[in-house]
């Protein structure tokens, strides 16, 4: 992992679809990273709120993530594509506060499920930029 | 008539979002901008009060739902949907479910009893304490209802040795001296925590929860702290290291100690007699299929109390483990069956959940009962049991502030008492220690299925 990352206060949303363990399998990485990585898992994607992304960088996230089921398996069939759509409004409004926009990423996983949160999560912060802490989490 | 004992609660809000069953899933996009939106109609108002916590981004609209479903059905665009929500879904296990942990939160909040409004729509049978019944054959005699009834229901306990007879000389003057006895108004005693995070605070709180409704916490010897002090009249310390090595100041000025079973435990009895006469000394013993004859062997050697321990899911240490209720049986039954039940006090505890398990333990042979994972559940705890991992605890209990604590345990406890009188005022019974080991005024699955369904089975 990224060592520069590993400093980084994570916030990652995530459909519940994605990993039926999901609660023992993110320990590892709870117990790892302390309270630097928060999970919060949703009914399903399409459930989060522009609101939800901007109280996560206003309590200290560097990095907020929302995972979305495969395209076409929603449960709710349009979840993961309105979710994508409030995760746009959500970057306008992050850019128009003086934020860098690309501290929210949205990553629609690929079939099949279930994927282990613990393993993508660990691959996700191997890719993740390199951005240092966010301007709120410095304030 | 005695002054009659009550607990006087009031409601304590929740730190954090309570986690409730299903979540709301409703789309904004696609909205018809009807001019009577089914969220403006909601009864409870759920839409008008949003709001999100940010430290679990829980939603408010998932904790004030009451899941009447009304505004999924009549959104003529079918935008609300409502989900399982995963967050309940992981609270606590396969024994401390996520109902059970509901209905403690409740308790703690509001100091009432759960009530399930249209009748119960559970299974019938369960395993543990859901495999007894207790009997409700005077549930309908109006002096008896428990908690208003002008007939007054004992739930006080006497901790501590008895005589089997008094004796007494040819002049009268008795010959038995009395043992030292604590009096408890309330049989339940809060237990040492399984797991936690650091228990400053939460030690704390548990005392000063105890001193409110007039209990014993159990506080271990490493647990102990100078602060401590000033409830010492309502600490049982469980002296786990080396007890000579403890403040013996301290232990002239406590009423109930605890010491763990092992082959020395007459002798230690015995020095910390020798320091306290008065204080009343348990012995702590994990459950397991010895201890009817461990129990008969310390009872005829003169011991006080009897703790037995059950792991937290109220399973003994047998290769098939027995629930705590049944292995209680059956240690309450060879004490009474060789003459030495009158003489000694039993605590049993392990897998107490709720107000029930509490009566019907008492009904199985126990005198009072310890309690440990429902008082952290009262702070908010998920029994999640990420502290006992080394994880930090998602609802932070290690900063409870005490006097909010113990607010919220006075009320759990207050709605535990309150079922404890319903379930004694639905049997008739007036004197908790009259309930001790009425077995013959409960009903047991296995039993019955022996009893009744069996010989059917055998008749086809
Ligand atoms: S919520 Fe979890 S971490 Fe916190 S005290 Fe309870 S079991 Fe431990």
């Amino acid at each position: 992992m990224n060592k520069e990352n590993l400093e980084l206060n994570v916030a990652i949303f995530f459909c519940q679809q994605l990993d039926p363990d999901q609660d023992s399998n993110r320990r590892v990485i709870e117990k790892e990273l302390g309270p630097g990585i928060k999970f919060f898992p949703l009914p399903c994607s399409g459930r989060i709120e522009p609101l939800h992304f901007l109280h996560a960088f206003e309590s200290g996230a560097d990095l907020v993530y929302l995972i979305t089921c495969p395209v076409k398996s929603c449960r709710y069939q349009q979840g993961n594509v309105r979710a994508g759509k409030r995760i746009a409004f959500a970057q306008n409004l992050i850019r128009e506060i003086g934020l860098d926009p690309e501290r929210l990423i949205l990553i629609n996983i690929d079939p099949p499920l279930p994927k282990r949160i613990d393993l993508l999560t660990r691959e996700l912060l191997e890719g993740a930029p390199v951005k240092g802490h966010s301007l709120l989490s410095r304030l | 008539m005695p002054v009659k004992y009550h607990i006087h609660t009031a409601p304590v809000p929740n730190r954090f979002p309570t986690v409730i069953r299903s979540g709301v899933i409703a789309w904004e996009e696609g909205c018809l901008k009807c001019p009577k939106c089914v969220k403006r109609e909601c009864v409870y108002g759920v839409y008008d009060k949003r709001g999100l916590d940010s430290r679990l981004m829980s939603d408010s609209l998932d904790s004030l739902c009451k899941d009447c479903f009304r505004c999924v059905q009549n959104c003529p665009n079918r935008l609300i949907h409502k989900a399982l929500n995963p967050d309940y879904k992981n609270l606590g296990d396969h024994y401390w479910t996520p109902e059970i942990i509901s209905k403690l939160w409740f308790q703690a909040e509001t100091g009432r009893i759960p009530v399930s409004g249209a009748g119960y729509g559970g299974p019938f049978s369960g395993s543990g304490f859901d495999a007894m019944w207790t009997d409700m054959s005077e549930i309908v005699r109006p002096t008896r209802d428990g908690i208003l009834g002008r007939e007054y229901i004992s739930t006080q306990v006497d901790l501590g040795r008895k005589h089997q007879a008094l004796e007494f000389d040819t002049l009268g003057n008795l010959l038995s001296p009395p043992y030292p006895s604590v009096e408890i108004p309330i049989p339940i005693i809060f237990d040492i925590l399984p797991w936690s995070p650091p228990r400053d605070r939460i030690n704390h709180t548990l005392l000063r929860a105890a001193k409110k409704i007039n209990t014993f916490s159990i506080i271990t010897q490493e647990d102990w702290h100078p602060s401590l002090q000033r409830y010492l009249n309502h600490i049982m310390l469980y002296l786990t290291g080396d007890p000579e090595g403890f403040d013996k100041e301290i232990l002239k000025k406590l009423r109930l100690i605890e010491i763990p079973d092992g082959l020395k435990v007459l002798e230690i009895q015995k020095w910390l007699k020798g320091i306290n006469p008065e204080a009343v000394i348990a012995v702590r013993i994990p459950l397991n299929p010895q201890a009817k004859d461990r129990a008969l062997e310390l009872t005829q050697s003169g011991l006080e109390i009897l703790h037995f321990m059950a792991d937290e899911f109220g399973r003994d240490q047998g290769e098939a483990p027995l629930f705590i209720k049944d292995r209680i049986k059956e240690v309450h039954l060879h004490l009474v069956k060789n003459g030495f039940r009158d003489q000694i006090t039993l605590l049993a505890g392990g897998g107490v959940a709720m107000a029930e398990d509490l009566a019907k333990l008492i009904i199985c042979g126990a005198d009072a009962v310890t309690v440990d994972i429902p008082l952290l559940v009262a702070l908010e705890c998920r029994v999640c049991r990420r502290c006992a991992e080394g994880i930090p605890c998602p609802v932070n209990i290690a900063q409870i502030y005490p006097p909010r604590g113990q607010a919220r345990i006075r009320n759990l406890i207050a709605g535990w008492y309150n079922q404890l009188l319903e379930v004694m005022g639905a049997m008739g019974i007036r004197e908790a220690r009259r309930l001790r080991g009425e077995m013959g005024r409960a009903m047991f699955f296995e039993d019955l299925e022996r009893e009744i369904f069996l010989p059917l089975h055998k008749r086809n």
